[in-house]
Order: C-alpha cells, then structure tokens, then sequence
C-alpha cells in the first residue's frame, strides 16, 4: 500500500516521521486557508500577529498570567476535591453524594453566580470557586467512571495477595489508575481554560484574558479576539503537552499496550 | 494399587458439601472433595489434583469458593485441617489470564506478594530472585507486564502467587488456547511446582481431559444429574473421581505415550460426555 492509502486506510499505524510530514502538510494547508481565505471577516495572519503586538505592549502578559495562576489554582484544587471524592466511592455511603455531583455538570455558571457571591469574600475567591466547581462536577464524573470501570479480577489478585480492603483500595484504585487520573486531569484542565474566559467574563475583578476577550469581542476587534485565542490555545498546549510528559515520566507503563503508541 | 509406594498425611484442603445458589437457582450441589498430603519415601512429592467439567457446570464458581473469594450458599471449604472456611490468600489463585498489577514491574509485582509473608525487604528479593531464577525470568525484572510474553506472563503470576499463599495453587483454565509446546511446558511447570515442596497443592479447574490427566494425581469430574426422561436437572456435582496413583497413571515420565493412558483419557472422556 503506498503512503497516500494509508493515511486514509483504517488502524493504520504511521511511523514517527510520517507523523510529523503529516501534521506538517496539515497546518501548513491550515495556514494557507487562513492566509488566503476570501472570507472578508476573517483577520489575515499579519493582521492578528499585529493586534497580539499591540496587546502584548498593552499589558496582555500580565493578564495572562494572572488567568494561568488562577487556572493552575484551580486545577489543582479541582483535582484534590475530585479524586478525593472519586475515591470515596469506595464507601457506599459517598456514591450517592458523587453521582449527584456528576449530574450538577448540566447546571449554567451563570444561575450558580448569586450563589457563589454570597459564600466568597473575594472577587478572586469567586473567580476560583466557580472554576473549581465547574471543573470538579467533570473530573469527578470522568474519574469516578474511570473506577467504576476497574475490573473484578484486579481485585480478586490484590485480595488473594492477603490484602486487606483499605490496601486493595490504594493498589488497585489509587496506585493502579494514576495513568488514567492524568488522562481525566489533561481532559479537565483544559475544560478549564475553557470556562476560565467565560469566570471572567462574569467576575471582571483581576481582569485576566477572558475579560479583554470579551472587550474585544464586545467591540468586534476580530484580529485582537483571534490574537487572544491563539495566545490561549498556545498555552492551553504547552499545558496539556507538561501533562502528558508528567504521565510518561511517572506512568511508563500506560503507553505499552497501545496499537498507537 | 500402583506400583510407586507412598503414604496419604494429613488434610490439606477439604471441600464439605458445598452448595452454591445463585438467585435462588442452584449451581453447585453437595460438592465434597479431599485433599490429603502425599508421601512417597525418598522425594519431595507435592499433590495435583484436578476438577474436570463442561463449560458451565460451575467450575468458576467452585474456583471461586476454593480460594476464599465468594462464600457458598451451605458447606464450607477448609485448608490444612483448620476449623473454619478458607480467607482470600491461603490459596494462590492464577486465573485464565495472568492478572499482575499493571503499573508495577515484575520485581514489583513480585515483591508485594514476597512482603506480605517475609516482612524483611532484602529476606524478600532474595526469596523473589532465587524463583525467578528458577523459572527462567531473572533478566525479565524490570520489565512491566505488558512486556511479558504469555508463557512469561503465566509464570510470574504463579511466582507472585507462589511467594504469597500457604503451599496451595488454584489454577483457572491453564491449558485453555495454548498451541501443544506451550501445553506441554505448561504441564511441566505444574508439575515443578507442586515437587518444590511436599506439601505444595496445585488444583487445577479445566475441561481440557487429557491436559488433566496428564498432570493430576486426583481428578474430580463435575456435571449435573439427568432426569428419567433425560433432562438436566440444575446444579452440578461431583460425579465421579479418579485416583490415578491407584491406577499407577502418574509420576512417570512418557506415561503419556503408553496405552494404559490413552485408554484412561478414552475412559474419562466418555464419562465427560454423558455429563
């Protein structure tokens, strides 16, 4: 089969320097679209690469970082909460308690606003109650599931190895599924940056880059709107990209049986 | 009587009218089996018993009982004459497909199972190298499982048991979907385990008959009656056991090769498909 069929063939496996001649081909094929595009709407690359010079100058760092810290807090205090509450399902007493929080995942932030303003005493503290809840209803679900789904029989080894309950539950469920709690973290951490422009869109406390988004979109600045989510995606990215590093460091394990790897 | 000369000690394991009820519907029914130490002067002889059934006559469900991981609906089963059911970690259980812990290497996998008995870590390696060495998996330490080939996989996970329970070793289908050599090894390698010590026990659960026979000392087949009209009647049973030392069937090696065995596989198969 010649390289042409085989990208389109199905389970097809690519080695790593087709990968990249395919990744390569891709975005420069994205790029020229974006570049030569007849939609008059759509900012042209120069455009939004000056709109990002100009906000940059303007102080779009410092937002920046103020919305990464405030993501970073939030993801890790997500990821406590959850897996902590994911681990309880253990007790049959939690599971009730976890499956009514998974379900909260339907709920707007929006109508949960007036609710989280009157508990937070700070702009800021808002700001990182909403994001932890937002980010904490999916974790859960996800991490929760992830257990759900342990089969019997690692339980059944981890018992006739003459371990008690409390012990299967830290081999099986927290040591053996920590590849998986980082494959729900890299979900949820960018389910995080998601809701992080629209937290901020609805506390403008700190600023941070949800709120010049929103300016920017309020005042149809396009190029700015575009420079914004670009600079958002790039980070968001690099996040996720730690995340997986993190994975492959401490969970060599995960990728071995992967057809995909 | 057979011609090899020994002695049956004390009771190792002991399966007293086991019955097991699913939803009401019985699966197993007044299942009693024994299993005695077995001397024979001048070497370490271990014991091989097998259970032998069709699909779905509940051979699981006994596995299960026998190794402390689901109690029985009435009866009880006991390991080395003590006076009260078998726990999980008395017998070694090696199910059908190897399970080990994933996110720990084999010297991990290993070692976890040593501690539990041997609480004293280098005491732990030493006892976990000197296994692995004799099965053949010294240099395979520091892989992962995923790293293992089936036969590697299959002896870990009877190493990991090995170092954990009380000289007992349930084994769930360990013939079932091996090409003849891996039979063959496998064979070999339940019988190394049961001679490394006198009173190491391998109960093998199977419906693979000649596999059985070439391996067990004792057999148990299970099956469910018939009715006068020739229906099924629910929940299995012992129906038959064989004493293949009696029969001078075991022991010896190529006994496979010769007539007496043919004959007593033909023997046991015809019964297997009454059942």
């Amino acid at each position: 089969m010649n390289h042409a069929a085989t990208v389109f063939a199905p389970n097809s496996v690519l080695n790593r320097n087709a990968i990249r001649i395919l990744i390569a081909t891709q975005v420069t094929l994205a790029f020229l679209l974006w570049a030569f595009s007849p939609f008059v709407l759509l900012p042209k690359p120069g455009e939004v690469l000056a709109a990002l010079g100009d906000m940059w100058s303007q102080g779009l760092g410092a937002e920046l970082i103020t919305s990464f810290l405030l993501n970073l807090q939030a993801i890790a205090l997500a990821t406590v909460f959850s897996l902590l509450l994911a681990y309880a399902t253990v007790m049959p007493f939690f599971r009730p308690i976890v499956a009514l929080l998974s379900k909260l995942r339907f709920l707007s932030l929006v109508g949960l606003t007036f609710f989280f303003t009157l508990m937070a005493k700070t702009g800021h503290q808002l700001k990182l109650s909403l994001l932890v809840f937002s980010v904490s209803v999916f974790f859960v679900t996800g991490m929760a599931d992830v257990i759900e789904s342990i089969p019997k029989e690692k339980f059944d080894l981890a018992r006739t190895l003459r371990m008690g309950e409390w012990r299967v539950v830290w081999e099986v469920i927290v040591l053996g599924q920590v590849d998986k709690a980082f494959d729900v973290l890299r979900q949820n951490a960018a389910i995080g940056w998601m809701m992080l422009t629209m937290v901020e869109g609805i506390v403008r406390s700190e600023g941070g880059v949800g709120t010049i988004l929103l300016d920017q979109n309020h005042h149809f600045r396009l190029a700015a709107v575009f420079a914004i989510q670009l600079t958002i995606l790039m980070l968001g990215l690099l996040q996720d990209y730690g995340i997986g590093m993190m994975k492959g460091l401490l969970c060599p394990y995960a990728a071995l049986t992967l057809e995909r790897k | 009587m057979g011609n090899t000369s020994y002695s049956l000690g004390k009771t190792l394991l002991k399966i007293e009218h086991v019955g097991l009820e699913y939803d009401g519907r019985p699966v197993l029914r007044d299942v009693n089996a024994e299993v005695r130490d077995i001397t024979v002067p001048g070497r370490v002889q271990g014991q091989v018993v097998g259970f032998l059934g069709p699909s779905g006559c509940g051979k699981t469900s006994l596995f299960r009982i026998i190794a402390g991981l689901n109690a029985p609906t009435s009866g009880r089963v006991s390991v080395n004459d003590l006076d009260r059911p078998v726990r999980a970690g008395e017998v070694g259980v090696v199910s059908q497909s190897y399970p080990l812990f994933e996110h720990r290497t084999v010297l991990g996998n290993l070692m976890l199972a040593a501690k539990r008995k041997e609480k004293d870590s280098s005491a732990a390696r030493e006892k976990v190298m000197g296994l692995l060495r004799e099965f053949d998996l010294e240099d395979k330490f520091p892989l992962y499982p995923a790293q293992l080939s089936g036969g590697q996989r299959q002896r870990c996970a009877i190493i990991q048991q090995i170092l954990c329970s009380e000289h007992f070793l349930l084994m769930d289908e360990p013939f079932s979907g091996l090409d003849l050599l891996m039979l063959e090894k496998t064979c070999e390698l339940i019988t190394k385990v049961s001679d490394m010590d006198d009173l190491n026990t391998i109960i093998v659960v199977t419906h693979d008959v000649t596999a059985a026979c070439s391996v067990a000392d004792h057999l148990w087949l299970m099956g469910r009656d018939s009715d006068a009209s020739g229906h099924k009647q629910p929940g299995s049973r012992i129906v038959k056991e064989y004493n293949l030392i009696e029969r001078d069937l075991c022991w010896q090696p190529g006994i496979i090769t010769t007539a007496r065995f043919t004959d007593f596989v033909r023997e046991v198969k015809e019964e297997f498909r009454r059942l």
